[in-house]
């Protein structure tokens, strides 16, 4: 039985500067996930869904402006992002960033040891390491090349998801990780997140557009996410209807629509 | 010093119709200094002039006349190891400057290195023979805020094997002149440390002959000093020569450090690399690399290139990076430079801390792997991984210094 967790976010709004001044995306996001869980966030391109994916994890663009994000209890918001990944949070990019000169092993080493408070053993965390490449069809090569360095869209997305293995966190939020994949790389990904899920009892906040990844990362609670909020909350069977009539309805016509939903 | 200035002095000046009929003229667009001893050769530097308008001079005025040396600074010759120096490889000696082999290889190029040579008194010389098995650490000491000249000549003779390094600690304003000259089918690599306390100043000439058939793997590592200026002169003695020039320096907050590499291709089939990579960290963090190539008529199958990279972590730096190549030979193997500055951006510390590395430590993992692939290239384990040491030391001192400063705001 794995331990269980709990992320709270609760009322949570955020503003990102632009050129035409400060906009607010988020606004009044609630939601609890437990331990095991698998939520999918859908909704319209420019909804905010990314935008609460980066101000979890505490990307420097978003400023909070009120609410707070429980992990366990503790405020998350408050922290550096890598304190927030201490304590369990990770981040699956849309767009993982490049880093280079430093070596995937050398990064995934040094990560480990952050998140573990020690350095993992050489032998077994090598074997590890060589393992979790296997199993995602990666590369040998890959650890000594720079982070993301020269990566097609597919390669970042399986060392996100190798990431994601090797490091174990409590929750993962996975930003439209299917988008730029092939059928055949969407499946090795998607076992990959399975297999960590099973492994570390993972809860999964799965930020998509299309229903296509949920065929086979299989969610439990569905979240229509519209105008920085969520409007709508369902099984399973609400991704199916989505995935039929789209989101017309949600789209921000008026506010009328919005707090009719809501 | 009256006796050499008595020395013949010979002022380049190039015949338009035979440019090169004179060795020691730099019919250079790039250089047009005099090559000369005598100070009076060469004008006050101003930011007018091409050698020094990167420089803050203002900084390093007292480099610019004549001086009386405090002949404090401190000199400690062995082996890295610790021990004794085998004599009948190394040869130590220190003369009255200008005697033995001292100012034989090639000229001062500008004013600061004119002013060293008739400052100094003495000069230390390291004769090398032999293949010899151990690295010698030649540990230079600053002795504080009175300034001080200092001549250095490394001379390895035909067939030698060895490897050398220069190492510079503690508070120092010195004039430096270091000559190194190679012998026929030597191979040799010298390697320079600079890590000076705060508010050090370091003004330095090297002028270099590789012999014909010699590789040399010359490299200068400069991690600290509140202004530091090294001009490096180098030739070929003979067909065939390999120079592999590597840089490395780390620039914080306030600091000038300035690098400029003149690589004289003069003999044919010769190779020369030069690659100088830079962090600079802080505000007014102040960096300069300026490579000039020269590859003359006389000089066919030449290989040459030359590279910059400048890694700048925070904002409020300035990197100037400067490569001049000029080819008056057309039958070369090639002749290339390269030349950037790029920043740590907030997207990388972001991505690196959504991992769980915080920022210090993402910094220092984004500048070792920076200067890593350098350092690897070096192909000597010993200094390799002495460089790494001394890149990881700079780097703890930069952490300390935060955690301090932490502690201090309390």
């Amino acid at each position: 039985m794995a331990e269980q967790h709990t992320l709270e976010i609760k009322d949570l709004y955020a503003s990102v500067e632009t050129k035409e001044g400060r906009k607010q995306i988020l606004k009044g996001v609630n939601l609890t996930v437990h331990s095991g869980e698998t939520h999918a966030i859908m909704g319209p391109n420019g909804s905010g869904k990314s935008t609460l994916a980066y101000t979890l994890a505490g990307h420097p663009k978003y400023e909070v402006d009120s609410g707070e994000a429980l992990l366990d209890g503790v405020d998350i918001l408050k922290q550096t992002p890598d304190l927030r990944a201490k304590e369990g949070l990770f981040l699956a990019m849309q767009y993982p960033v490049e880093v280079p000169g430093v070596s995937m092993t050398n990064f995934l080493r040094t990560a480990k040891t952050e998140i573990d408070g020690k350095a993992p053993a050489i032998r077994t965390w090598a074997k590890e390491l060589g393992e979790a490449m296997k199993r995602l069809r990666m590369d040998p090569k890959f650890a000594s090349r720079s982070v993301n360095d020269g990566f097609s869209g597919g390669e970042k997305k399986r060392a996100e998801v190798l990431q994601l293995e090797l490091l174990k966190p409590k929750f993962a939020i996975m930003d439209e990780t299917d988008s730029g994949l092939d059928v055949d790389a969407l499946r090795i990904v998607s076992e990959g997140v399975n297999r960590a899920k099973e492994n570390t009892g993972l809860g999964i906040l799965m930020v998509t557009h299309y229903t296509r990844i949920l065929k086979y990362i299989k969610p439990d609670i569905v979240h229509v996410f519209a105008d920085g909020h969520f409007v709508k909350t369902g099984g399973p069977e609400l991704a199916d209807y989505l995935e039929e009539h789209g989101y017309d309805e949600y789209l921000p016509e008026g506010a009328d629509s919005e707090s009719a939903l809501a | 010093m009256a006796e050499t200035t008595q020395k013949e002095i010979n002022i380049p000046v190039a015949d338009p119709n035979d440019p090169y009929a004179v060795p020691a003229a730099m019919p250079s667009s790039a250089d047009k200094e005099p090559r000369s001893f005598d100070v009076a050769d060469f004008a006050t530097p101003t930011s007018k002039q091409d050698d020094w308008r990167y420089t803050p001079l203002d900084r390093i005025s007292e480099f610019f006349d004549v001086f009386k040396p405090s002949g404090e600074t401190t000199i400690a010759i062995g082996n890295t190891d610790g021990t004794a120096v085998d004599p009948a490889q190394v040869h130590v000696s220190q003369v009255k400057l200008g005697e033995g082999v001292s100012g034989t290889v090639s000229k001062p190029s500008d004013r600061a290195a004119a002013v060293e040579w008739n400052s100094g008194r003495t000069a230390t010389i390291i004769e090398l023979e032999g293949e010899i098995a151990k690295p010698i650490l030649i540990d230079i000491t600053g002795s504080g805020e009175d300034l001080d000249a200092l001549h250095l000549v490394i001379a390895a003779a035909d067939n030698a094997k060895a490897d050398v390094i220069v190492e510079h600690h503690g508070l120092a304003r010195l004039a430096e002149g270091v000559e190194v000259t190679t012998g026929r089918n030597s191979h040799v690599s010298t390697t320079f440390v600079q890590e000076w306390a705060k508010g050090s100043k370091h003004v330095a000439n090297q002028r270099i002959h590789v012999g014909e058939g010699a590789s040399l793997r010359h490299s200068v590592v400069t991690l600290g000093g509140d202004v530091v200026r090294i001009r490096m002169d180098q030739d070929f003695g003979g067909p065939q020569g390999d120079l592999n020039m590597l840089g490395i320096y780390f620039v914080d907050p306030g600091e000038h450090i300035e690098h400029r590499t003149m690589v004289v291709h003069n003999e044919p089939e010769c190779k020369s690399r030069v690659v100088y990579k830079g962090a600079l960290d802080g505000k007014d963090a102040h960096s300069t690399w300026v490579g000039n190539a020269l590859i003359q008529p006389t000089a066919p199958g030449t290989d040459s290139y030359e590279l910059n990279r400048n890694l700048v972590l925070t904002p409020g730096a300035i990197a100037d990076s400067e490569p001049n190549l000029e080819i008056e030979n057309g039958n070369i193997i090639g002749a290339g430079h390269a030349s950037s500055v790029g920043r740590f951006d907030d997207e990388e510390l972001f991505y690196l801390q959504s991992r769980g590395i915080p920022e210090t430590e993402a910094r220092k993992l984004v500048v070792r792997g920076f200067f890593g692939e350098l350092v690897e290239e070096i192909g000597v384990p010993y200094i390799s991984q002495h460089l790494m040491e001394t890149i990881d030391r700079r780097l703890a001192r930069g952490e300390s210094d935060a955690m301090k400063a932490v502690l201090e705001d309390k």
